[in-house]
């Protein structure tokens, strides 16, 4: 299933002076094809979660509309199904359950249920966590199981908001590889937002920048390099260098709070440590 | 198979049919040693405190207190009235709890019926106890009636507030998660509202058991 995103304007009220709006996103189109996994790019605070929660029905917008499959979409429902970035696993129930539920809503036979259960549970490697709690399980397990209670009914749109944001870095690079291989069997159409530019590389298809400038779209670059994805491709580094290229210009002139300013100042470091090494190897060669 | 095999057998079995808590119980890991202990230490103090001060109208030994309360529980007088004195206390509980949780969750869920009935009862809420004993005498008649009514007076705004708190506290999130795997409203009301609310209304509840103890004196 394809989702079309046309012309989406999203206006906040501000809360304590009522006449003031702040007008996140302004006339926002882009389009996801059948099977194809996109990353929603940018910097904090540019209206990426907005435009996600918007596709979801979670929140309404003034202005355009969002087709999937061509159908009009106003509210949630079970064929864009939804990771959220703090999980929204139900604590008062067990993981199994959790995992269960979206397909007892879709009245999917108890049988099949545990069936695709223990399927799922052996994809993720937490078959000896089925009775526990959430809070009994760590971080990086909860990803999981979040995961797995999106992918339950096998839905056709995955929607992920910064689904690897909350794990270290050796969990996050664990789970994306588990992500890969999840979704390269199944033609899973699939959204993504992140702020790790590394992360949008690996999992995606094409990547679209948005900036802070009413979430205006800066780039929409596809990402060519072979499945399933390598690190040490040379292609890689091109990718991060043009797309960190383009995040910098989206926060220059822009620098709204402290993280971006040490951001700004970090990317500046590496360009001068990088100048160095140049100019060294050209005296050298001397 | 061997007896090791089978313990592992029997092990991973019961981690994985029941919860794992059931397992540590029945290796008796769980009993609570701590409280006889306190009592223990509590009572060694007691008894040499009142040996030091020796003035048993002032402080009275533990060896006094401890006949005079064995002499009370087993006062068949004493039993009937505690007995009478619960029975108020649940009846007053229980009228509390079952008006008071609907209004509560239809509160904390709605923005609008909370606009509505919150001045109401938060102003009926400041009225002293004591100012509906003559009110409540002539409506109820002497006797049970005015005790239960000002017992589940008392507790009805605690369990209100405390389900307010309980059904406010659900993170929006769950709403969406649940809306987006295919709910409809009477699913929300029954997995995510009544389960998330839970821990608030107990509260409300224990704690309106509690002050209607108080109150009945």
């Amino acid at each position: 299933m394809s989702i079309s995103v046309q012309g989406i304007t999203k206006v906040f009220s501000n809360r304590r002076d009522k006449k003031t709006m702040n007008t996140v996103l302004q006339d926002i189109s882009f389009d996801v094809k059948e099977g194809e996994f996109v990353s929603l790019l940018g910097p904090s605070g540019c209206g990426k979660t907005t435009t996600l929660n918007i596709i979801a029905g979670f929140l309404k917008h003034e202005g355009g509309n969002i087709q999937v499959n061509g159908k009009d979409v106003n509210k949630p429902g079970p064929d864009r199904a939804f990771v959220f970035q703090n999980y929204a696993l139900f604590p008062w129930q067990k993981v199994g359950e959790n995992i269960v539920y979206p397909m007892k809503k879709q009245g999917i036979p108890k049988k099949q249920r545990q069936e695709k259960l223990k399927e799922l549970l052996a994809m993720a490697h937490l078959e000896e966590y089925e009775n526990y709690y959430i809070h009994e399980i760590s971080g990086g397990m909860k990803q999981r199981v979040a995961l797995l209670r999106a992918l339950a009914c096998n839905p056709q749109i995955l929607l992920m908001d910064e689904p690897l944001g909350a794990v270290d870095f050796q969990m996050r690079q664990m789970l994306q590889v588990q992500l890969e291989s999840m979704l390269l069997g199944s033609k899973k159409t699939a959204l993504m937002v992140t702020h790790d530019v590394d992360e949008a590389i690996y999992l995606s298809d094409r990547v679209i920048v948005m900036s802070r400038d009413h979430g205006r779209i800066l780039a929409d670059i596809k990402i060519e390099l072979p499945r399933p994805r390598d690190r040490k491709n040379e292609k890689y580094h091109q990718y991060t260098n043009e797309l960190s290229d383009i995040l910098r210009s989206a926060l220059n002139g822009e620098v709204k709070n402290q993280g971006d300013e040490e951001l700004l100042e970090f990317i500046q470091k590496t360009e001068k440590k990088d100048s160095k090494k140049t100019s060294f190897a050209q005296g050298g060669a001397i | 198979m061997n007896s090791q095999e089978k313990d592992i057998k029997r092990m991973v079995h019961a981690t994985k049919m029941k919860d794992r808590n059931n397992w540590r119980k029945l290796n008796g890991k769980d009993f609570n040693i701590y409280t006889p202990i306190a009592l223990v230490v509590i009572g060694i103090i007691w008894w040499i405190a009142a040996d030091i001060v020796n003035k048993p109208f002032l402080f009275p030994s533990l060896k006094s207190v401890m006949e005079a309360l064995f002499r009370a529980v087993t006062d068949l007088y004493v039993l009937r009235n505690i007995g009478i004195t619960m029975r108020r206390v649940l009846t007053g509980a229980f009228y509390a709890f079952i008006i008071g949780l609907p209004i509560g969750m239809i509160m904390g869920y709605s923005k609008t019926m909370m606009r509505a009935f919150a001045p109401f009862i938060n102003s009926l809420r400041q009225v002293p106890i004591m100012a509906w004993v003559p009110l409540s005498i002539i409506w109820f008649g002497l006797g049970d009636g005015p005790t239960i009514f000002m017992i589940a007076f008392t507790g009805i705004f605690t369990i209100i507030l405390n389900t307010i708190a309980g059904v406010q506290d659900i993170s929006k999130d769950y709403y969406n998660a649940a809306r987006s795997m295919g709910a409809n409203t009477m699913d929300i009301i029954k997995d995510i509202v009544l389960p998330g609310s839970l821990p608030g209304i107990i509260t409300g509840l224990r704690l309106a058991i509690g002050m209607g103890w108080m109150s009945v004196i």
